[in-house]
């Protein structure tokens, strides 16, 4: 049905040009203020489960459960309390990066090796100094591993948010559009630069890693826009 | 702060004292000890060894001293104050600790790992940076090179001498070192052993030194704990004493069946009474050259080798100055077998 239409106008991104940064920046924003509000929830919840494993069990069991639930149906769910509101955006943005990041932070916490500790106790840290200068800076590449996950796929999620709702503006929007007015151009704009932005976030924030943590031996294994490719295969976007 | 802030290499080393501790595992019938009532006194400026095989609470023992580790009973006193009354990170900033697996951090250079406990007691950056070199220099490592490595890129015995430099850091007056040279070749060994050996006789540290390895022990010791399976002390003497008199089969047994050839190589040719070399003329043209300074157990292994009775002491000019023999050297171990005391 959009085979009538040439696959890419690229006059039409010409006189568009303003109108889709602005859905491309509506779009970046909404994946950064849930990624920030997970971030410092997930941070917050497994501070207060690091080193209770019986506290952190049930977390991410219950993270695990949210993270199954279909995104156009949790999105459904809370229309009738929220309404088409940016809280019914973002709850649901917010919920799914909880069991990637809880995960990752956790690991982080627990990454700290037994000797290094004892090293960090013997040699007269305080209990917040070794928090602050010891144990947080060695789960830095297991934090950011997971944030790199998390970012990519609420990237992808936001089209499915934007699907739903106009208000929000955001790159889903052309998909609806191009779909509903068989102008494919749309469409393929709309998901190259989503594409785009997931794998430029990835990028900046494996560049982040390499700065806050450059003595880290495995983040010269992990290329830029290999959380990308991972989160490619996850079921969550359907 | 504490008087370490200071870090001046006069500061008086501190005597430990180790007051009947215990420590158990577990509560119970089903519990362990790992301690058993061990009292020991350590004179400050000593290095006093702990051995025994493995599990016998030589690691134990040593974290009761910083307090990483509680007593279950008993006290540990430092100076004559007891280390349970003392403010808790103060105390442990005081003692230099080398873990038995190293434990570095692995988010910080060579540099900052060495800088711990002065960047810890707020020194200057230039301060620390020059301790840091100083060190660094001192155990073997090249400042210029090494000090901007983290230490995923070090070899293992690397990683053990940055951790013997950190706890040198704040010259503490008190240093614990568990097994510090565990990870490195017999050569290198050696040669930290020698060092080790020469700085602690300019600084004189009150020191407690972990290794279940006796010729270590030996060799690094002013005195020796031996402890057995159960953590309970088997003989607690100078090297000398324990070698001349194993107080039980176990203290024999673990000292080993080399224990003669052991007590010589804590004498020196020049404790001896030379004779003169006037006595045996000619010397045999395959008579090895020794000087004062070499121990007896090593110039009896070069006469025996030679397969020659008597070999030459020289002096560090070359000129021959007198004669040592076999029997000049089993006597001497016989002497100090019936009681004199053993140069140790
Ligand atoms: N946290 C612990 N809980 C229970 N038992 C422990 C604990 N730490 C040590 N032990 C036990 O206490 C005993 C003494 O341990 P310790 O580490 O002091 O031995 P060690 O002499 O240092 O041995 P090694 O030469 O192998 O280092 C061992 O039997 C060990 O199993
Ligand atoms: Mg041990």
């Amino acid at each position: 049905m959009l085979a009538d239409q040439p696959l890419l106008d690229l006059g039409w991104i010409g006189a568009h040009a303003g109108d889709i940064a602005l859905r491309t920046l509506q779009h970046l924003g909404l994946g950064a203020m849930a990624l920030a509000v997970g971030f410092a929830v997930a941070f917050a919840l497994a501070m207060m489960a690091a080193g209770r494993p019986r506290l952190l069990a049930p977390l991410i069991t219950g993270a695990g459960v949210v993270y199954t639930i279909p995104s156009l149906a949790l999105f459904a769910a809370l229309v009738p309390f929220t309404g088409l509101s940016l809280l019914t955006a973002e709850i649901p943005l917010v919920l799914y990066t909880q069991l990637v990041l809880i995960r990752g932070i956790s690991a982080g916490f627990a990454a700290a090796p037994p000797e290094v500790l004892e090293a960090a106790d013997g040699l007269g840290y305080t209990r917040r100094q070794r928090f602050l200068a010891v144990e947080l800076p060695i789960a830095i590449p297991l934090i950011v591993a997971a944030v790199r996950l998390a970012s990519v796929s609420t990237i992808g999620l936001v089209m499915v948010v934007t699907l739903i709702g106009n208000n929000f503006g955001g790159l889903g929007l052309y998909i609806k559009e191009g779909i509903a007015s068989f102008f494919p151009t749309k469409v393929y704009v709309g998901a190259a630069l989503s594409v785009s932005l997931a794998l430029a976030s990835d990028f900046a924030l494996a560049r982040l890693e390499r700065r806050l943590a450059p003595w880290a031996e495995s983040h010269r294994d992990v290329q830029p826009g290999a959380s990308a490719a991972l989160a490619g295969l996850d079921p969550i976007g359907a | 702060m504490s008087a370490v802030a200071t870090g001046t290499p006069t500061r008086a080393a501190a005597g430990i004292t180790l007051e009947h501790v215990t420590r158990r595992y577990g509560a119970g019938p089903g519990g362990r000890i790992a301690v058993d009532d061990l009292s020991l006194e350590i004179p400050a400026g000593q290095v006093c060894v702990l051995v025994g095989p493995s599990g016998c609470g030589k690691t134990t023992t040593l974290k009761m001293i910083n307090r990483l580790i509680a007593p279950t009973s008993g006290r540990v006193l430092i100076d004559g104050v007891d280390a349970a009354s003392r403010h808790l990170v103060d105390l442990r900033r005081s003692i230099g600790y080398v873990i038995q697996h190293v434990g570095l951090f692995p988010h910080l250079t060579v540099a900052e790992n060495v800088a711990t406990v002065p960047r810890l007691l707020g020194w200057s950056p230039a301060r620390q940076r020059e301790r840091t070199d100083e060190l660094l220099a001192l155990v073997g490592l090249d400042p210029a090179v090494d000090r901007d490595r983290y230490p995923a890129r070090l070899s293992g015995g690397e990683r053990q001498r940055v951790g013997v430099a950190r706890a040198l850091a704040a010259d503490p007056p008190v240093l614990l070192m568990d097994e510090p040279f565990g990870a490195v070749d017999p050569i290198v060994r050696a040669r930290l052993q020698d060092e080790f050996l020469r700085l602690q006789e300019g600084l004189a540290r009150t020191i407690v030194f972990v290794t279940h390895d006796i010729d270590e022990a030996i060799k690094v010791g002013d005195c020796i704990a031996v402890l057995g399976v159960g953590g309970r002390l088997a003989q607690f003497g100078s090297p000398a004493e324990i070698l001349a008199a194993p107080a039980s089969d176990f203290v024999a047994r673990f000292v080993g069946a080399d224990r003669g050839l052991k007590r010589l190589s804590l004498r020196l040719v020049g404790d001896l009474d030379l004779r003169a070399a006037s006595e045996v003329r000619p010397l045999p043209p395959m008579a090895p050259m020794l000087d004062r300074s070499t121990s007896l157990k090593d110039a009896l292994s070069m006469l025996l080798d030679a397969g020659v009775q008597a070999g030459a002491v020289v002096d560090d000019a070359g000129a021959v100055t007198g004669l040592v023999t076999i029997d000049m050297i089993a006597a001497s171990l016989r002497r100090s077998a019936e009681g004199a005391p053993d140069a140790g």
